[in-house]
């Protein structure tokens, strides 16, 4: 209905200009429509420009402190991707910005979240999909989606809470904040990301395929995981990626639960890591001159990952939309 | 038989999967709120977070129950016990109690009285303390009020400003973004390189947000650590959301609609003005309730950019910590879990609210258009 008198009143409109003003009208409309035009295109382009933007940036402040004409000195860059140890001291003879342990750690984190975050989802996303009653299902939908809406912050405050405490109880350590609490904190992180892009992998399987699978006697469980499953193989894979994603550049929760030492790689799950993120939020605050800038480099390491896991990404889903 | 037993298996496995998300969920939003809604009263809504303490003179009254005109209750305040105002009696004269400054100070239900002229009320018992106020003589006494603390009406007011910011900044340019990719654009290299660039939007890391955010608005634009700092860096993180939501909404328009309007002899801007926008507005809503959110629950971006000090901003250039910003702090510096659980609770509480509303549009919205 509402769309009837919108069109009518264009209508009115639009013939009513066109009688009463003629040509001069059209005129003027041509340049208006010009001008729409361009201007929407230049807000389109607004996401390019920020792209290009946030890369210049970054990049250009972190990687200053590698060249000779910076200002404030510079640090190798060697050093900086093999050192084990981050001492920005007053001193600058003194300090070191060494952040090999922390990519270590960030890996060893994600990994593992990977690990226990993966198939625990991908499991309940079969189970949304395949498995549950409309009713159980109408419960755990919106169940995955607040898991999704909750705040980075509040898991940090639950790991700090809940999680660190408890593995300070079975740890040989003293100190609860340790690799394995990133681990559990980011595989509950990752968890919405995986299962709902999984389950629309699922959904997405033709029901021709489950239906032969069934044809040829197999059962349910069979069916799920030797058809369905494969057939939704790149779509679940695209989810995994973005998990990854999402874990290596989760920062506010690990900060929280990570312990952040000043050095040294990670033996154990017992240990404390420094991801890459937090470095960068730790510091920042008070931070200047090549501090300020090694800090942005550490984020241009970061950008890398994210950047190498989007083409990662990329192909994935250009894959998929082949089939 | 041997069939059986492996389905039976990965039966178990998949409900233990299942019971695993929905019980952690249970138990993370359960831990939050137990710990947190002690905490939580109108008091915690509206005052601020840091306490003040303030010297004021007031006026001697002859004719009430006692000689300040406050009817008081004593309470346990850090380690100590202090007289707390429960309330004032009629007559009280507001106007004239005035602080060091000569300014006009406005006594609170819940403020405590820490000092009544020469003598400390800590850890006095009331009888004791209303007899020493029966005892004051003259005109006038000087008091020492403190203002409790340890509310996040501050907070509520940065991420409400935050909020308005981002979105006057995003939503234009993320409509006008989605109209031109989905009532303009033409396949070909520009379009897909506006949509690979807003999808890398949606996958960079916020606390990469916050060090561009840092550079370019805090150092590089010279906003220092401002509101208006961490709403752009935040704009920009709503983009990749906005122009998805619109372009699926403007998509969800039926072609005849616009082919109706263009052959009436309205021009293309009409026909998106008077036919398109109107049609998309629950979509365009969806995404304005999805950006909210996103703003809520935004942390690590807004702590480059926008600072953590907790106090109510008094102008788009003074830096302000936001909710999830404090929660933040409050954890890791003062290690106060119950502090940041109550804050947690109130962000869950946006976030259900946030959610159901968007589910409520978008139902509506298919409805319509079923």
């Amino acid at each position: 209905m509402d769309m009837n008198v919108n069109i009518i009143q264009s209508k009115k409109e639009s013939s009513h200009q066109g009688i009463v003003k003629g040509m001069q009208v059209d005129k003027k409309r041509q340049v208006l429509e010009y001008v729409a035009r361009k201007m929407f295109l230049l807000n389109a382009c607004i996401a390019v420009i920020s792209v290009a933007a946030i890369t210049f940036f970054v990049f250009f402040k972190g990687l200053q402190p590698f060249f000779s004409g910076n200002a404030e000195g510079t640090y190798s860059l060697v050093e900086f991707l093999t050192g084990m140890e981050w001492r920005p001291n007053d001193d600058l003879s003194q300090a070191l910005f060494g952040i090999f342990y922390m990519i270590a750690g960030s890996l060893l984190a994600t990994i593992g979240a990977i690990i226990v975050g993966v198939p625990i989802g991908i499991l309940t996303a079969v189970f949304i999909a395949e498995i549950a009653p409309k009713g159980v299902k109408r419960v755990i939908q919106p169940a995955v989606e607040l898991l999704a809406g909750i705040p980075s912050v509040i898991y940090g405050v639950f790991g700090l809470g809940i999680i660190v405490p408890k593995i300070m109880q079975i740890s040989p350590r003293a100190q609860g904040q340790s690799l394995l609490a990133v681990v559990i904190v980011l595989a509950i992180m990752i968890l919405p990301t995986v299962i709902t892009i999984s389950e629309s992998a699922i959904n997405a399987v033709p029901r021709s395929y489950i239906e032969g699978s069934y044809g040829l006697g197999a059962s349910k469980i069979q069916t799920i995981f030797k058809v369905v499953i494969p057939a939704a193989k790149s779509g679940i894979l695209a989810g995994v990626v973005l998990g990854i994603g999402r874990a290596i550049g989760e920062t506010m929760a690990v900060m929280l639960v990570a312990g952040n030492p000043i050095a040294g790689i990670p033996t154990s799950l017992w240990d404390p890591i420094r991801p890459l993120t937090t470095n960068i939020a730790m510091e920042m605050g008070y931070a200047f001159g090549i501090h300020q800038e090694l800090l942005f480099s550490t984020g241009v390491v970061l950008f890398i990952f994210i950047i190498i896991l989007n083409l990662i990404l990329n192909r994935i889903t250009a894959k998929a939309g082949e089939h | 038989m041997h069939r059986r037993v492996k389905d039976k298996i990965m039966y178990g496995m998949i409900g233990l999967a299942t019971a695993f998300t929905v019980g952690v969920l249970l138990w993370i939003i359960g831990f939050v709120v137990m710990n947190g809604i002690g905490h939580i009263n109108w008091d915690f809504i509206t005052s601020n977070y840091d306490s003040q303490t303030s010297y004021v003179t007031m006026p001697l009254l002859e004719n009430n129950t006692n000689k300040l005109g406050l009817e008081l209750d004593v309470v346990d305040y850090e380690d100590s016990t202090y007289p707390v105002i429960v309330s004032k009696e009629s007559g009280f004269p507001s106007g004239e109690i005035r602080d060091k400054g000569g300014r006009v100070y406005k006594i609170q239900k819940g403020n405590l009285i820490k000092r009544i002229g020469k003598k400390s009320t800590e850890n006095q018992s009331l009888e004791s303390i209303l007899a020493s106020i029966d005892e004051l003589e003259g005109q006038e006494v000087q008091v020492k009020i403190t203002k409790k603390g340890r509310g996040i009406y501050p907070m509520l007011m940065t991420t409400i400003l935050v909020i308005l910011v981002a979105l006057a900044v995003a939503c234009p340019i993320g409509i006008f973004a989605a109209i031109y990719l989905t009532e303009y654009a033409k396949p070909g290299k520009l379009v897909r390189i506006i949509r690979f660039a807003t999808e890398s939007l949606a996958g960079i890391p916020s606390i990469i947000y916050g060090l561009f955010g840092m550079i370019f608005f805090v150092l590089y634009l010279k906003m220092d650590y401002s509101l208006l700092a961490g709403a752009l860096t935040l704009s920009i993180i709503l983009l990749p959301v906005i122009v998805r939501q619109t372009e699926e909404s403007l998509k969800a328009i039926p072609q005849s609609y616009r082919e109706g309007s263009l052959g009436l002899g309205a021009s293309k801007l009409q026909t998106i003005r008077k036919v398109v926008l109107p049609n998309a507005l629950s979509g365009i809503v969806v995404a304005i309730i999805l950006s909210i959110g996103r703003i809520v629950g935004e942390s690590a971006a807004l702590l480059l950019t926008a600072g953590t000090i907790a106090k109510i901003p008094n102008g788009l250039l003074s830096s302000g910590a936001t909710l999830t910003v404090k929660a933040y702090a409050v954890a890791e510096e003062e290690g106060d879990i119950g502090m940041a659980c109550a804050i947690g609770t109130i962000i869950i509480v946006l976030i259900l609210v946030l959610n159901t509303l968007s589910k409520l549009v978008s139902k509506k919205l298919k409805k319509a258009n079923a």
